[in-house]
Parts: structure tokens; C-alpha cells; sequence
């Protein structure tokens, strides 16, 4: 019985994080829009901006293409939502309490960013239209390129922690944080983090130059189902990055739970701001930076990372 | 924990990566066909995990996403089929495909079955991880090195050929060889 109670405990928990992720988001967003173009911040719009939007959404009418991928187009948001739970259920949120600490927390984490590009592909293929399509293939040659980038940024924290375990990677920054102690490596992981969040300069597959890409042809449910999903996408990201690198839930006076929210909300701010005060980024551009400067980034990271361990 | 969700959970992913493996040959569409496959092998992957080799059976799972993606643009981009969403038959020489699948599914099934399964329980796991890392980077490193170095420079070089940056120019930019003797007007 108890087993049964705490996993209803567990997904109550992780659903709980992402949805008050996902609204604090849409809260610093609506906040940094405001802010990067200089317009007064008016608290009342702000508040009641992303339910207007969830309502519009919600009250429009889902349209269809011409034979469409049913199953694809039904599966890729609940994919993409399924991963972000996967994900945020290995986030550890004080000594000792975590929904889930699988030994190989690290590769766990490494498959649900690799499987973004599943979802992604299938949410741009099935709806059987030019744009989105355009979109799909984008994010392949997108994804293929910030997949190694991003693996060597996870693997130098897993270094010092000498295991897999994402328990154990924020237990091993109990002397020093990885963000000081390797320097490369949060920058690298937020870069990877706007791609696989599809979210400001490099939101290359969901761009407003396709006209929508890879939602272009979603309304009313399907696509606020969609941007939920990247939402979450986006706060998983946030959030294991804040383990991964912040320390999670290490810090002075305040509980565990408390620091792991504050220092996820920071990542999710910085993000929100370079949606905003970003251009788009060429997606050749961002081929070439990934494959040219990232991934010798990242290998420097690593040995570093390794010659501390010496 | 209990063996009855263990089991319960092999028969599920099981099943799941037999129906998939059968849809990949009975879809009409090189697309659904990959994913087919990535859903039959992500199972595999997970029953990996549910034997124990949780690192292998992630790992497999995490391979996979990649592979299988690349695998369905290069199918699409081969079979001149944009958006492979136009139906095709997924399978050629029906009978004899059918012959070779069948003896072979009989064939590694009576090996599974006839075999028998070895009882050598690992008293340190540690020591079999040690030993792994001992023979990759002791007595046989100069081969796995050798093959490594040998993958890395096939890579370079396959980048090489396939960037439009050249010699004499970038192959979207009207790159032209020179001629072969000077004052030549160079070949169109």
C-alpha cells in the first residue's frame, strides 16, 4: 500500500513542479518582454497573460490537415510532457528526498534530451504539410549537432561525483559548486537548453519565420497542449541544470526544496531574458558554433574536470 | 521488489517490442517504419533494464533516438518520397523474406530454448568492471586505439568531402577549378 501511495506521491509531486514551473515561466517571460522593450510593467496584465492565452487556445477550434499521422500528432506532445516528468522526477530536492534516483541518473537524463528530437520530429512530420515538415528536419540537423556538446557538459559533473547518480553529482558540490569549479560547463548546458526547450534565439524548428514550424498547423487544444509540453521541456531543463551545476538544493539557512526552486527560477529568468534580447540564431550559424566551438569546449571542460580528480 | 511487477513489466515491454517489430515490415511509410523500430528497440532496451543492465539498456535506449532519426531522413532523402507520408510497400521478395525470417526466428528461439541458461552468479561486480577496463586499456589498447583513431579519421574525412567549403570556394558560390595550364580559361 505504501509503495502504491508514494508513487501516487511522486507523480503528484514532479506534475506539481512542472505546472508551477511552467507558470513561472510564463510569468518572467510576460516580464522580460516588457522589460526588454522598455514598457511599464503592468502586474495585473502580467498575472492574468498566460490563462488569457490558455483560454484563447483552449476555445478555438482544432483544425486538421489533409491526411495527417493521427497517432503521431496525438503522441508528440504527450511524448515530449512524458519526458520532461522523466526528467524532473530525478530532481533531487533535499538530502535524501528525490521521486526517483535510478544508478544511471545521467544517461536517464541523456535519453529524454535525445528523445526531445523524436518529439519534435514526429509533432513536424505528422501533420503532413510543407512547413512544419521544414521544421522537423531543422531540428534533426539542430539536435545532432547539441547532443555531444551537451553530454560532455553532464559528464564533467559527473566526474567529481566519481558516479552516474544525480543524487550523488549534488552531494559531490557540497565543497564547491560545478559552476565555479568548471566554469564552461553552465554556459555550454544553457545553450543546449534554449535548443532543446525550443525556446528564443535558438527556437530554429518552432520559428516565426516558418510561419509556426513545427506547430504551424496546430490550433486551438493541440497547440496549447504543445507549448505545454515545451514548457516543461524547458523547466525540466532549468531544473536538473540548477542540480547539475547550482548545487541544487546546497545552501545556507534556507531548506533544500527552497534553494532548489530559487536557483531553477534564476535559470528559467536568464532564459526568459534571452528570449527576448536575443536574435534568432542562423541555424547554419548554430551547426557550425555547436560542432566548432562547443564541442572543443566542452572536451576542455571535461579535462579539467578530470585533472582536478588527479 | 516483488517479482510479480518485474514480470508483469517483461511481458509488457515484450509485447511491445514484438507488435512494434512486426509493424515495421506491415506500415506503409519509411517514417512510421524507423519509429516502429525505435519503439521496438527502446523495449528491448527497457527489458535490459529490468535484467539488471541498467547502464547498457539506457545507453541502447539513448543510441537509438539518434540513430533512428537519422536512419528515417536518409530513407526519405534516398526514396525522393519528401515527406515519406506516401504509402509504399516496406518489404521486396515477399516469399523468400518470409522464409529467412521465419527460420531464423525458429532457429535463435530453439537455441533459446534448447540452450540453456547459464547460472554464474557474479560475487564481485565491481572486479568484472575492473577487468573490462584493464583489457580495453591494458594488453589490447593498441587495437581498440588503432580502430578508434581509424573511426575518428573516416569521420574527418567524410566532413571533409561533404562540406561545401573547397578548395576554390564554397560549393554554393559558383566554386570553379582552375585551369590546368596558365592563361586557360578555367572549365565551366
Amino acid at each position: 500500500m505504501s509503495v502504491a501511495l508514494d508513487a501516487a506521491l511522486g507523480v503528484a509531486a514532479v506534475g506539481g513542479m512542472l505546472a508551477v514551473g511552467s507558470l513561472a515561466l510564463a510569468f518572467a517571460d510576460e516580464a522580460a518582454a516588457a522589460a526588454v522593450a522598455g514598457a511599464p510593467l503592468r502586474p495585473r496584465r502580467l498575472l492574468v497573460a498566460p490563462f488569457r492565452r490558455a483560454a484563447s487556445a483552449l476555445l478555438t477550434a482544432t483544425t486538421t490537415t489533409e491526411r495527417p499521422d493521427g497517432g503521431g500528432r496525438a503522441l508528440a506532445p504527450a511524448l515530449l510532457a512524458g519526458l520532461a516528468a522523466l526528467a524532473m522526477s530525478m530532481l533531487p530536492l533535499a538530502p535524501g528526498v528525490v521521486p526517483a534516483d535510478p544508478s544511471t541518473g545521467f544517461v536517464v537524463f541523456s535519453a529524454a534530451v535525445a528523445f526531445v528530437m523524436i518529439a519534435v520530429f514526429l509533432h513536424g512530420w505528422s501533420p503532413n504539410s510543407t512547413l512544419p515538415l521544414h521544421g522537423a528536419y531543422r531540428f534533426g540537423a539542430v539536435a545532432l549537432s547539441f547532443q555531444i556538446p551537451f553530454l560532455l557538459a553532464m559528464l564533467a559533473t559527473a566526474l567529481p561525483a566519481q558516479s552516474l547518480s544525480l543524487v550523488r553529482i549534488v552531494e559531490a558540490q557540497a565543497p564547491l559548486w560545478n559552476v565555479i569549479r568548471e566554469p564552461l560547463g553552465l554556459p555550454i548546458y544553457l545553450i543546449v537548453g534554449l535548443a532543446v526547450g525550443l525556446w528564443g534565439p535558438l527556437n530554429l524548428p518552432d520559428a516565426d519565420d516558418l510561419a509556426g514550424g513545427t506547430s504551424a498547423e496546430d490550433s486551438g487544444l493541440a497547440r496549447w497542449l504543445w507549448e505545454a509540453a515545451r514548457t516543461s521541456m524547458l523547466v525540466a531543463v532549468a531544473a536538473l541544470g540548477s542540480a547539475a551545476f547550482l548545487g541544487g538544493y546546497l545552501g545556507p539557512l534556507l531548506p533544500g526544496p527552497v534553494w532548489v526552486a530559487l536557483k531553477t527560477a534564476l535559470l528559467l529568468a536568464v532564459m526568459a531574458v534571452a528570449r527576448h534580447a536575443l536574435a534568432r540564431a542562423r541555424i547554419e550559424r548554430f551547426v557550425e558554433v555547436a560542432w566548432v566551438l562547443l564541442v572543443p569546449l566542452a572536451l576542455l571542460n571535461v579535462f579539467v574536470s578530470g585533472a582536478f580528480l588527479l | 521488489m516483488s517479482d510479480l511487477p518485474v514480470s508483469l513489466a517483461f511481458a509488457a515491454f515484450s509485447a511491445v517490442a514484438v507488435v512494434a517489430g512486426i509493424r515495421v515490415f506491415r506500415t506503409d511509410s519509411m517514417v512510421r517504419a524507423a519509429f516502429y523500430l525505435l519503439a521496438s528497440f527502446a523495449a528491448v532496451g527497457a527489458i535490459m533494464v529490468l535484467l539488471g543492465a541498467e547502464f547498457l539498456g539506457m545507453v541502447l535506449i539513448l543510441m537509438m533516438a539518434g540513430e533512428m532519426l537519422v536512419m528515417a531522413i536518409v530513407m526519405v532523402m534516398y526514396m525522393m518520397n519528401p515527406a515519406g507520408l506516401n504509402p509504399m510497400v516496406m518489404v521486396h521478395q515477399h516469399r523468400t523474406a518470409i522464409a529467412a525470417g521465419a527460420v531464423a526466428f525458429l532457429a535463435l528461439a530453439g537455441v533459446g530454448l534448447a540452450g540453456g541458461v547459464p547460472q554464474r552468479p557474479v560475487t564481485n561486480p565491481g572486479a568484472a568492471t575492473g577487468d573490462l577496463g584493464r583489457e580495453l586499456l591494458g594488453n589490447s589498447m593498441l587495437v581498440f586505439q588503432t580502430a578508434g583513431v581509424t573511426l575518428l579519421g573516416t569521420m574527418v574525412g567524410a566532413i571533409a568531402i561533404a562540406a561545401p567549403r573547397g578548395r576554390f570556394g564554397d560549393a554554393d558560390a559558383d566554386s570553379q577549378e582552375p585551369a590546368l595550364q596558365p592563361d586557360e580559361e578555367p572549365e565551366a
